[in-house]
């Protein structure tokens, strides 16, 4: 079984804000909601700052911090190292929110369900479609899943997620300078493990212990 | 700028900071907002009537008090577990919260919480109900229903402020200080004038111990790391100084030590009690509401 996990390059990265957009459209997010940001920030004072631009998404850890705080098991890892929420367990605690260091998970309710894109205009039809196609339940804990209905059906296809688009993050699809890569941690062959070890990768915030399955490079 | 436009922006940057904001979120410390804010406050309020509800009822078996622990196990029972289920989003599946007690906090109190009801029901119905055993498992038992709240914010790494060593050690005591001065009005209140007298050195030490833990929280929380020390400043200025200065300064600090002076030597008089402690029980919630509202957690970048 694989273990999936992903690999972002920040000198690639031209904070387009491609993989926000993309991912909201992929999971129908209402407006305030998102899985995917660009944090941009500086270090340094003038005339030696330099710009940080850093992609985050949930981290998928090994060691989820969100995973041990989830009191009925709504938050559990996958098999293939995804980690994921089922809607019909949670109790809305948000035990799993407060214990996320990343800060990656939303709470959906009846604000966040019933904000519009065009304020006081009604709902788009593309709103209204989502809200169909991609339900979420009120009163739960929402979050990136890596995409896995993609990577489920892609792979029920027989093909390979991280080289096929139709099996891989819409994220990882809509970047238009390669800055993100997704691929299996657990086979020593992949290309986001050569890039892990060629380039030393690193995880956010490593103290906590998680284990993050997105890595970085520059 | 027409109201649409003021619409548009108020829901592209919502006041409550969830909007796009690439160059402060998570860029700086960011706040805790979950457990506190909006329907937060619940969660604020249920672990506040869980703690005093079952710190009257842990007093109460040392004086075999009746009256004290069916008021303690109601409080703690409804009060408190009422609160606790309109925090949630869904309190339905509230039943699914016992599903984990080995890796989450939060499911081990509903457990605890659960054979306190039990127990604590069975302790009141039962003549010589009062016996060592039971006083000893239902001690335990009030301990970790006290302790329950900050235990389940000791364990979120990710907020040093939380993380602290002497969070549970302050919220054992609070709940033993608080559960003690309400025992001590309801002794006034029944009129056992001696007894109330005889509780009044316990009154001083525990308000002793419960004051150095606060400082000792402030202290250790400074000291701990550049993210905690955050904390503490924002408990020092800003919004939230007026609660510290007042809530915990007066409230917490300043009135119980006038009323505990006035009271020393076990000159007791019902209406200081009292007095004592609408001071105490607001000076606690003062001091749950700063250590929730001012966490923070570590930048990401």
């Amino acid at each position: 079984m694989p273990r999936w996990g992903m690999v972002i390059d920040v000198k690639r990265c031209i904070a387009c804000w491609g993989c926000t957009i993309a991912c909201k459209e992929e999971h129908f997010l209402p407006p305030g909601v998102f899985f995917n940001r660009v944090l941009i920030g500086e270090t340094g004072k003038f005339p030696t700052s330099s710009k940080l631009i850093y992609p985050v998404l949930c981290n998928h850890c090994e060691d989820a911090a969100c995973v041990e705080a989830c009191p009925t098991g709504a938050t559990y890892v996958r098999e293939d190292g995804i980690v994921a929420i089922d809607d019909t367990k949670c109790v809305g605690c948000r035990a799993c929110m407060v214990a996320c260091p990343y800060q990656q998970r939303t709470y959906y309710d009846e604000k966040t369900k019933n904000r519009e894109f065009f304020p006081g205009q009604g709902k788009t039809e593309m709103e209204t479609i989502g809200e169909k196609l991609y339900p979420f339940k009120l009163g739960t804990v929402i979050k990136c899943n890596f995409c896995s209905e993609r990577v489920d059906e892609g792979m029920k296809k027989g093909l390979t997620p991280g080289k096929d688009e139709d099996a891989t993050p819409a994220c990882v699809n809509i970047c238009p300078v390669g800055a993100r890569v997704f691929g299996d941690l657990d086979d020593p062959n992949s290309e986001i493990n050569r890039l892990i070890m060629e380039k030393k990768g690193k995880q956010l915030r490593k103290e906590f212990g998680t284990e993050p399955a997105v890595y970085y490079i520059d | 700028m027409n109201d649409n436009h003021q619409n548009l922006v108020e829901t592209m940057f919502p006041s409550d900071g969830s909007g796009i904001k690439p160059y402060e979120w998570m860029i700086s410390p960011t706040r805790q907002r979950q457990w506190i804010d909006e329907k937060g406050i619940f969660l604020w309020l249920a672990f506040f009537f869980s703690e005093i509800g079952a710190g009257l009822y842990f007093m109460s078996l040392f004086y075999s008090f009746r009256p004290g622990i069916v008021i303690g196990w109601l409080i703690t029972l409804i009060l408190g577990g009422v609160i606790h289920m309109l925090y949630l989003g869904n309190p339905k599946r509230a039943w699914r919260m016992l599903m984990k007690p080995n890796t989450s906090e939060l499911s081990r109190g509903i457990w605890i919480i659960g054979v306190f009801a039990v127990l604590g029901f069975l302790q009141m119905i039962t003549p010589g109900g009062f016996n060592m055993v039971f006083n000893f498992i239902m001690g335990i038992l009030c301990l970790l229903i006290i302790s329950h709240g900050f235990a389940t914010m000791n364990v979120v790494r990710a907020l040093p402020a939380w993380s602290s060593t002497v969070v549970l050690p302050l919220s054992i005591i609070s709940g033993i200080w608080v559960g003690h001065q309400l025992l001590q009005l309801l002794f006034a209140l029944s009129g056992s004038a001696t007894v109330v007298s005889g509780m009044e050195v316990w009154a001083a030490t525990f308000f002793l111990i419960y004051i150095l833990c606060i400082g000792l929280y402030a202290w250790g929380t400074w000291h701990m790391s550049d993210v905690a020390k955050i904390s503490v400043k924002k408990m020092l200025e800003g919004d939230l100084k007026r609660i510290t200065y007042v809530g915990v300064g007066v409230l917490a600090v300043l009135l119980p030590l006038i009323f505990t002076l006035i009271m020393w030597g076990g000159s007791t008089n019902g209406f200081l009690v009292f007095l004592r402690l609408a001071s105490v029980l607001a000076g606690d919630l003062a001091i749950r509401y700063l250590i929730m509202k001012t966490a923070v957690y570590n930048p990401l970048i």
